[in-house]
């Protein structure tokens, strides 16, 4: 017979659920930039995710990240960030920690977790809950968590998100003396002070309905909250002959919504947002994207533009808005899985005055390594999103150990 | 009718009284033989590539419901990078199934289009088509032959698939599938045996299945480990909010 403790560790195993990795990332930049001279990065990043199932209706989850890197991008001290709020990225960061409680129709999760909006890959206009970390690449991006209650009621097709997030996360910026902050050549010999970011009080609230039809999928949500991006506030000093910046975050209402409809030859999606805002000099302004899907044996390829129409012009120029950055763009991605083990990927967004591609080649050695090569082109004018970018064209080689 | 991991499952009662001439009445029989109400199951997958290469996956089965009216959840176990990945599959008695896949690397769902079911499943030599469960009355047949205690019968969908039509070999002392040959118009696309038949619960269920496709000349196997059937599940177990609420 089976003894208690021995019964017990076997339970406790079932109910418990993990996995993680350690992946080490090196970008290669061929070319210096004016504000960072540096051309070898290397990014050390310990993600653990888990999950326990303490009963059939209550899971509590756990995402963890630890980092380092050689461009001091990454704080080095050993406090451990529970918000993820901070302008250097923290050493030890929770990115999840949650509970999900789950009765018939009806899923909440209360806590830090990752929430999702839209159905489009290329640009997701209304993904408004999902913050994201640009710090060391504003072409290759990772989400943020955030700190939310979120109540999810399905039945049949139709689906209703609430959510509630009391506490702000912003998107992460680059920071000001590093290459993927672009400064304008008028800036050249100022001294350029970052005096980090003033955060909004209050809470952001959403609401999302999704209907499943058949052979159709459309939604339609709502979001009253504040811009993850951030506005700087420019101000003079005389006495030190400096710039100092501020981050700020307007207000930001949403109306928008998604369809995805799949027809005989090819999946056609779309996601339109109409931003508004109380914040007086904000921009208002509508983000719309339409994509073309189609698999073709290994073959996957996505196709599409994304547009803005801008209904009320931003006061200030200074901003960070890598999501207008990508509008009006023809936006393209093709992947082909070799086999079990091997995979490539090309990336493209080609706008009038910029364009970016990303080659990837990835393979799998044994159950748990990765390696993935890649090289990125970015070309393009200075007064473009992506052209502004155009010294920072870069090959990477990152190697994953996956648990 | 089912496509081919379901076929792994197969009853062997006594043949009835019923005309063994009549195709569509030989697979009623394998569907009423292999009838359960819900089934999991632990495989892992060998995929080798023409190249020898050997990648291995697991994933953890489950279902609800059976034959055309029925869902399932398949979610990977390893290798360690797609632990969490999971697929799915809403089938319907008249029309092909509904089938989404969740990445929880990405945080999103994303609905398989009808068109891309012919795609291979995460590097596997099946494709997302061959993971549903389609009636038998979603395809016509026609019995080729009946020798050597087996019989041969081609099965051809009415509804939309990537194959346009089917032979299967089935035991006659026990109505379990030997094999299926699947071809689409420009010829053989995949083979599929069956294997290594146990009995559980009373259903003659096969322990590994075996894939080849044609075109890549590649192979997956795929043997089944802790397999039960007529488990309590709940149908909330198997909605997008269940795909995407576990690790």
């Amino acid at each position: 017979m089976m003894d208690a403790g021995l019964m017990l560790v076997v339970l406790l195993a079932q109910s418990f659920e993990q996995r993680g990795f350690i992946e080490d990332r090196a970008v290669v930049y061929p070319q210096t930039a004016p504000n960072d001279s540096g051309r070898v990065v290397d990014e050390l990043l310990v993600r653990e995710e888990a999950s326990y199932k303490f009963t059939p209706w209550l899971t509590l989850n756990g995402g963890f990240d630890a980092r380092t890197d050689s461009h001091r991008q990454t704080a080095r001290d050993w406090t451990l960030d529970a918000t993820d709020r901070s302008i250097q990225r923290p050493a030890f960061s929770v990115r999840r920690l949650s509970a999900t409680i789950h009765r018939g129709k009806v899923t909440a999760e209360i806590g830090r977790q990752l929430i999702r909006w839209g159905k489009t890959d290329i640009l997701n206009p209304t993904d408004r809950f999902a913050p994201k970390d640009y710090l060391s690449s504003v072409v290759d991006t990772d989400f943020l968590g955030v700190s939310a209650a979120r109540v999810t009621y399905e039945s049949g097709g139709d689906t209703v998100d609430l959510i509630w997030q009391p506490l702000f996360t912003p998107s992460r910026t680059p920071l000001l003396n590093q290459r993927w902050t672009a400064l304008p050549p008028q800036a050249a010999g100022v001294n350029i002070v970052d005096a980090g970011a003033r955060y909004p009080g209050g809470s952001q609230y959403g609401a999302r309905w999704n209907h499943i039809g058949s052979g159709y999928e459309y939604s339609l949500c709502f979001f009253d909250g504040f811009q993850n991006l951030p506005s700087f506030d420019a101000t003079f000093s005389p006495l030190t002959q400096s710039v100092s910046l501020t981050r700020e975050y307007p207000d930001l209402r949403l109306y928008g919504g998604d369809a995805a409809v799949p027809l005989p030859w090819l999946t056609v999606k779309g996601e339109a947002a109409y931003f508004t805002s109380s914040t007086p000099g904000a921009e208002e302004y509508a983000l719309y994207v339409i994509q073309l899907e189609r698999q073709v044996k290994e073959w996957s390829f996505v196709g599409g533009y994304a547009g803005s129409v801008v209904t009320r012009e931003a006061a200030s120029p200074l901003q960070f808005a890598p999501d207008r950055g990508f509008a009006k763009s023809f936006v393209g991605r093709a992947g082909l899985t070799i086999d079990a083990n091997r995979s490539l990927a090309i990336e493209t967004a080609v706008r009038v005055g910029g364009s970016f591609v990303r080659f990837e080649y990835s393979q799998l050695f044994g159950q748990h390594w990765r390696a993935t090569g890649g090289v990125a082109w970015i070309r393009g004018d200075m007064t473009d999103f992506l052209g502004e970018y155009r010294r920072n064209s870069y090959g990477s080689l990152a190697i994953r150990y996956s648990f | 009718m089912n496509r081919i991991l379901f076929l792994a499952a197969l009853a062997a009662l006594p043949a009835l009284a019923q005309d063994t001439r009549d195709p569509r009445q030989i697979i009623l029989e394998v569907q009423k033989r292999q009838h359960s109400d819900s089934q999991r199951y632990e495989g892992t997958l060998e995929v080798t590539s023409q190249g020898n290469q050997v990648a291995t996956k697991r994933w953890v089965y489950q279902r609800i419901g059976s034959f055309g009216n029925s869902k399932a959840i398949l979610r990977f176990t390893a290798p360690a990078e797609v632990k969490g990945v999971g697929l799915l599959i809403v089938n319907h008695p008249d029309r092909a199934s509904d089938q989404w896949m969740w990445r929880p690397a990405i945080g999103r769902d994303q609905r398989i289009a009808l068109q891309d079911r012919s795609t291979r499943f995460f590097g596997t030599d099946f494709s997302f088509e061959d993971l549903e469960e389609r009636d038998v009355d979603q395809y016509n047949y026609k019995l080729l032959s009946d020798e050597g205690g087996m019989w041969k019968i081609e099965s051809r969908p009415r509804k939309s698939s990537q194959y346009e039509y089917s032979y299967f070999w089935i035991k006659k002392d026990n109505y379990t599938f030997v094999r299926i040959e699947a071809y689409n118009k420009k010829g053989l696309v995949r083979t599929i045996d069956y294997k290594n038949y146990e009995q559980i619960k009373g259903i003659w269920t096969a322990r590994l299945t075996e894939v080849y496709d044609v075109t890549r000349k590649s192979h997956t196997t795929l043997k089944y480990e802790k397999l039960e059937y007529n488990l309590p599940m709940k149908d909330d177990d198997f909605t997008l909010q269940a795909l995407r609420r576990d690790l």
